[in-house]
């Protein structure tokens, strides 16, 4: 099973992948533990996912 | 019908919770003319199918408003009325979304306006919980066009009544009000301690104080009162009550009601993804959202397990209030963002599930 590498834009710490990447998959930066979102397949680009905010209704 | 006479239309005919006839009847006719199989269910729903299946999508709306609100017009780009935003707005939304897309070999879209969201009954919604099942579910709450709510807090109703003699007022005795006053400082006490550490609305408990009155019933003065709650994730309704009974001093009768546990959905899903791809699709930077109130992903969230959001356009600052407005644009580009979504979670390899991570988690 081949091995694709992507950078963290938060901290550029190699984000590895094994198996099948999925476009806008949300994964989690193995050295700064930021979430990413898969923005790009070939090749892989990150960007941060986004982020949880609060507010109200219903 | 064009998408904007059809939310048009929907808000025009009143329907507060518990009379939705009307809407429900009038929106299964048009759901009917746009090519769904629409019937009204037992529970007084409106139901839209289509497509056979064997994958189901569900999109719950509902069709019940609180009552009041504007009248009902179109004026400088924006639909007022009542339930424009909350929620015939993103129930419009859904139903055009799935006529424009059409039927798709393999998938059933089930599009539910159902009654009673705005009441702490949830009919419409329970009886959908009961008797569907299905792979993905999209529950029609505004989230604003480029935003995804993932989850709800929950919600906890509490009737307080004291009585006691009749007295006079000069005399040695408490009056029948300061016992709920008394109750209520205690309960303010307690949510202090509870949010201690606790950031974020949504993580905290929230009390409020609905209703208080006092009267003399014969040869008894009688206090009663109404306390709310909205529940943070893993606080359950039940150990709330319990904390509640034991801070009750003086004796008062309690009935609880309403209750749900929040909830909070999974964001790495194919359903999630779908939305992320559609928003990007139509322009905008994806927004995750929680949510400080309760919808009826409360009671379908639990009892499905499935991949679920709450999406629609709408500004929901805008719920329950006297100007409640859609931007028609912001309706439009919520139209899109749904039918795009749709499309990549019943393409082929979007609707799969997410592949295991050795590397990421």
């Amino acid at each position: 099973m081949s091995t694709q590498v992507a950078t963290c834009p938060e901290c550029a710490a190699d984000v590895p992948f094994e198996g099948d990447v999925l476009l806008h998959e949300i994964v989690q930066c193995p050295e700064c533990g930021v979430e990413l979102e898969v923005v790009g397949l070939d090749p892989i680009a990150l960007d941060l996912a986004p982020e949880v905010e609060e507010d109200w209704g219903e | 019908m064009d998408e904007i006479a059809l939310l048009q239309g929907l808000v025009a005919i009143p329907s507060p919770s518990g009379q939705e006839a009307e809407a429900v009847a009038w929106l299964v006719e048009q759901m009917g003319a746009l090519g769904f199989h629409a019937h009204v269910d037992e529970a007084g729903n409106a139901v839209g199918v289509l497509g056979t299946g064997p994958r189901q999508v569900l999109l719950l709306g509902h069709i019940d408003t609180v009552p009041g609100g504007p009248r009902p017009e179109i004026r400088d780009g924006r639909l007022y009325g009542r339930g424009a935003v909350d929620a015939k707005g993103p129930l419009a939304a859904f139903v055009t979304a799935v006529a424009e897309l059409g039927p798709v070999e393999g998938w059933q879209f089930v599009v539910v306006g159902a009654v009673e969201e705005e009441a702490a009954t949830s009919r419409g919604a329970r009886h959908v919980a009961r008797h569907y099942r299905p792979a993905f579910c999209i529950v029609g709450e505004p989230s604003g066009w480029d935003a995804i709510t993932v989850g709800y807090k929950g919600r906890l109703l509490l009737d307080y009544e004291c009585r006691q003699p009749t007295a006079h007022t000069a005399g040695p005795g408490r009056a029948v009000a300061e016992h709920a006053v008394n109750y209520w400082n205690a309960i303010v006490a307690y949510v202090e301690r509870f949010n201690r550490g606790r950031q974020g609305a949504f993580h905290q408990l929230q009390p409020s104080l609905r209703h208080i009155e006092t009267r003399r019933e014969g040869n008894e003065d009688v206090v009663r009162a109404t306390f709310a709650f909205r529940l943070p994730p893993g606080l359950a309704p039940t150990t709330l009550k319990r904390d509640l009974q034991a801070l009750n001093p003086n004796g008062g009768r309690l009935a609880f009601r309403g209750a749900e546990p929040a909830f909070v959905a999974d964001r790495r899903t194919p359903l999630t993804r779908a939305f992320l791809h559609a928003i990007r699709r139509v322009g905008g930077r994806p927004r995750f959202k929680v949510k400080t109130g309760t919808s009826d992903m409360n009671v379908v969230g639990p009892a499905w397990e499935c991949p679920i959001v709450a999406y629609g356009p709408g500004d929901s600052r805008l719920d329950h209030t006297p100007d409640e407005h859609v931007e028609l644009d912001e309706y439009r580009r919520g139209i899109a963002v749904l039918r795009a979504a749709l499309e990549h979670l019943v393409s082929a390899r979007a609707g799969r599930p997410e592949p295991a991570k050795a590397t990421c988690r």
